[in-house]
C-alpha cells in the first residue's frame, strides 16, 4: 500500500430489505430467494391446506388496500411536513429554526406507538376527522420529523458554491433554493426517502391498534374468531414481506436510473 | 436421652413440613382480559378485580386450589391456553359452538347478552336501524360476530372496548355493541360518557359465560365444575352478583 485511500462509508444500514445492485448478477441473491420463497410458500400453503390458508388470503385484501392508503397518504404528507421542517432547520431566522428543531426533538423522543395513540385520540377530542385520515395524520406527523432531517441533510450536502453562484447571478435566496439547490438535493435524498417509505410501510401496521382495518388488523380479526393464530400470522408476515421486497426493488431501480443520469 | 429428643424433634418437624407441603393447595394460573368492567378490570391499586375474579376465588376456595390471575389481551387469549401459558381463562367468555370445537368449557356460571349503545341523538332502536354506519365492538367477541351478521353495517374492531367508546365520543362510529354489564358501566356510570351515550332496547342475544380450559384437560375441568357446583349450591355467587352487577 503506497497511497492512502480515502475511507469509504463503512456502515451503511438502511431499514429496507437488501436490494441487489446491478453488480450482483448471481441467480441466488437474498432478494430473489426471499421474494420467490415468500410467494411460493403462500401459493403452496393455499393449495395444500385451503382451510385455513386460502380463507385467510381471501379475507385480508381490503386490509392490504388500507395499508397502502395509509402508507401512501402518510408518505406524501410527511414529505410536505419534512420539506417545511428541513427548510426550517437550516433557516437563519431563530424563531423558525427553533420551532422546527423543537418539533424534531419532541417527535423523535416519543415512541411511534405512543404518538399514534396520542394524536389519534387527541384529534378526536377537538375535531371530527374520519378514522383513516386521523391515522394518516398521526403517521405523517411522526415521520415528518425524520423526513425533515433527511431533507436537511440533503440540502446541506449540496456544495456552498452552488448557492453562492446562484446569488451572484442575481437570484434571491428563495429562487436559488427552488431552482438550484432543491433539484440537486432531490437526487441526494431519494435513497433515504425510499428507505423511509419502506420503514413507514412496515410501521403502518401500528395503526391497526387504532381499529383501522389494515392488513394486520384484518389478520387479527380472522385469527381471533377462527383461533388459527399461527396460520394467520404466517400469512400476514409473508404478505408484508412480499410487499416490502417489491417496493425495495422498485426503489433500487429508481436509484439506478437516477445514478445513470448523472 | 438428649439425642433421642432431638431425633424426635427432627422427625416431627419433617413430618410437619411434609404435611404442609401435601396440604398446600395446587395453584392454577388463570388468564383474564381486565378491560371489561365490571366483570374484570384493574382498579386504582393496580389489582385485578371484578365479578369474574371474585367468582373464581370462590370456586377455588370450594374446590381447594389457589388462583393466580394473569392480565392478558383478549386478542390471543385463547392461543395462550392452548400453548400452556396458563391453565384456564375466566374473562366473560361466552360459550359458543365454534369455541367449543377448539376448547373445553366449564358449566355456565352466569347469563349475559349483547346490547347496543348509541350516541344520545341517535333515533335508531336496534342494529338493523343503523345501516350505513360503522359499529364498534371488541375484536373476537360475540358482540363483533353479531354486528358482522347484519348486512349494510361496517364492523370496526377494537383491542379494548373502552377504545370503541372513546371513538364513538369522537364521532367516528355510530354505535357500540358489548355485553350488558359492561354497557351499563360505560353508558350510565362513567361521568365523561353519561351525557353522550344511551343504551337502546334489551339485550338481543342469550349467552352464558364459562371458564375455558385446554381441550382434553378433563382433570382441571372436573375440579372447576366441582367448585362451580359448590358455589351455586351455597349461593355465594348471588352476593358477588349483588356487589358488582347492581
Amino acid at each position: 500500500m503506497t497511497s492512502k485511500q480515502t475511507p469509504k462509508k463503512i456502515v451503511d444500514v438502511g431499514d429496507g430489505a437488501a436490494i441487489p445492485t446491478k453488480s450482483d448478477r448471481g441467480l441466488f441473491t437474498a432478494w430473489r430467494i426471499a421474494f420467490v420463497g415468500a410467494i411460493g410458500t403462500l401459493a403452496f400453503l393455499s393449495w395444500y391446506k385451503p382451510d385455513p390458508y386460502l380463507n385467510i388470503i381471501k379475507f385480508v385484501p381490503d386490509g392490504i388496500v388500507v395499508t397502502f392508503k395509509v402508507t401512501i397518504g402518510a408518505i406524501l404528507l410527511s414529505l410536505v411536513i419534512g420539506l417545511v421542517t428541513g427548510l426550517g432547520r437550516i433557516s437563519t431566522n431563530r424563531l423558525i429554526n427553533g420551532a422546527a428543531s423543537l418539533y424534531v426533538e419532541v417527535i423523535r423522543g416519543i415512541p411511534l406507538l405512543v404518538q399514534i395513540f396520542y394524536i389519534y385520540y387527541a384529534l378526536g377530542r377537538f375535531v371530527k376527522i374520519p378514522d383513516l385520515l386521523s391515522a394518516i395524520i398521526a403517521m405523517a406527523v411522526c415521520y415528518g420529523a425524520y423526513m425533515g432531517e433527511v431533507i436537511r441533510a440533503g440540502i446541506q450536502s449540496i456544495p456552498k458554491g452552488q448557492m453562492e453562484a446562484a446569488l451572484s447571478l442575481g437570484m434571491t435566496r428563495g429562487q436559488a433554493m427552488i431552482h438550484v439547490i432543491l433539484p440537486q438535493a432531490f437526487k441526494v435524498v431519494l435513497p433515504p426517502v425510499g428507505n423511509e417509505f419502506i420503514a413507514l410501510l412496515k410501521d403502518s401496521s401500528l395503526v391497526s391498534i387504532l381499529a383501522v382495518a389494515d392488513l394486520l388488523r384484518r389478520g387479527r380479526e380472522f385469527a381471533s374468531e377462527s383461533f388459527t393464530y399461527f396460520e394467520t400470522y404466517t400469512v400476514v408476515a409473508l404478505i408484508y414481506l412480499v410487499i416490502t421486497l417489491f417496493f425495495s426493488k422498485l426503489i433500487g431501480i429508481m436509484e439506478e436510473r437516477i445514478n445513470a443520469d448523472n | 436421652m438428649k439425642m433421642m429428643n432431638m431425633l424426635v424433634g427432627l422427625l416431627t418437624a419433617t413430618a410437619l413440613m411434609t404435611g404442609t407441603a401435601l396440604a398446600a393447595p395446587r395453584k392454577i394460573v388463570v388468564a383474564t382480559d381486565a378491560t371489561w368492567p365490571p366483570m374484570e378490570m384493574v382498579d386504582k391499586d393496580k389489582k385485578i378485580v371484578g365479578f369474574d375474579i371474585d367468582f373464581m376465588n370462590e370456586v377455588a376456595k370450594a374446590a381447594g386450589f389457589s388462583v393466580e390471575f394473569k392480565n392478558t389481551a383478549w386478542d390471543g387469549i385463547f392461543a395462550g391456553v392452548e400453548s400452556g401459558q396458563y391453565d384456564a381463562i375466566i374473562s366473560s367468555v361466552t360459550i359458543t359452538e365454534e369455541r367449543q370445537k377448539k376448547y373445553d368449557f366449564s358449566l355456565p356460571y352466569i347469563d349475559a347478552g349483547q346490547i347496543l349503545i348509541v350516541p344520545k341523538a341517535e333515533k335508531g332502536m336496534k342494529l338493523a336501524d343503523l345501516k350505513g354506519k360503522k359499529i364498534g365492538a371488541q375484536i373476537g367477541t360475540t358482540g363483533a360476530m353479531e354486528v358482522k351478521k347484519i348486512k349494510g353495517i361496517e364492523l370496526k374492531t377494537y383491542d379494548e372496548v373502552g377504545l370503541a367508546f372513546e371513538d364513538m365520543a369522537a364521532g367516528r362510529i355510530g354505535g357500540v355493541v358489548c355485553d350488558e354489564p359492561t354497557a351499563i358501566i360505560y353508558a350510565l356510570k362513567k361521568d365523561e360518557y353519561r351525557d353522550k351515550f344511551k343504551i337502546v332496547g334489551k339485550p338481543f342475544t342469550k349467552e352464558a359465560y364459562g371458564i375455558v380450559v385446554k381441550k382434553g384437560n378433563k382433570e382441571l375441568l372436573d375440579l372447576l365444575n366441582k367448585g362451580i357446583k359448590a358455589v351455586k349450591a351455597k349461593k355465594t355467587d348471588a352476593a358477588i352478583k349483588k356487589q358488582w352487577l347492581k
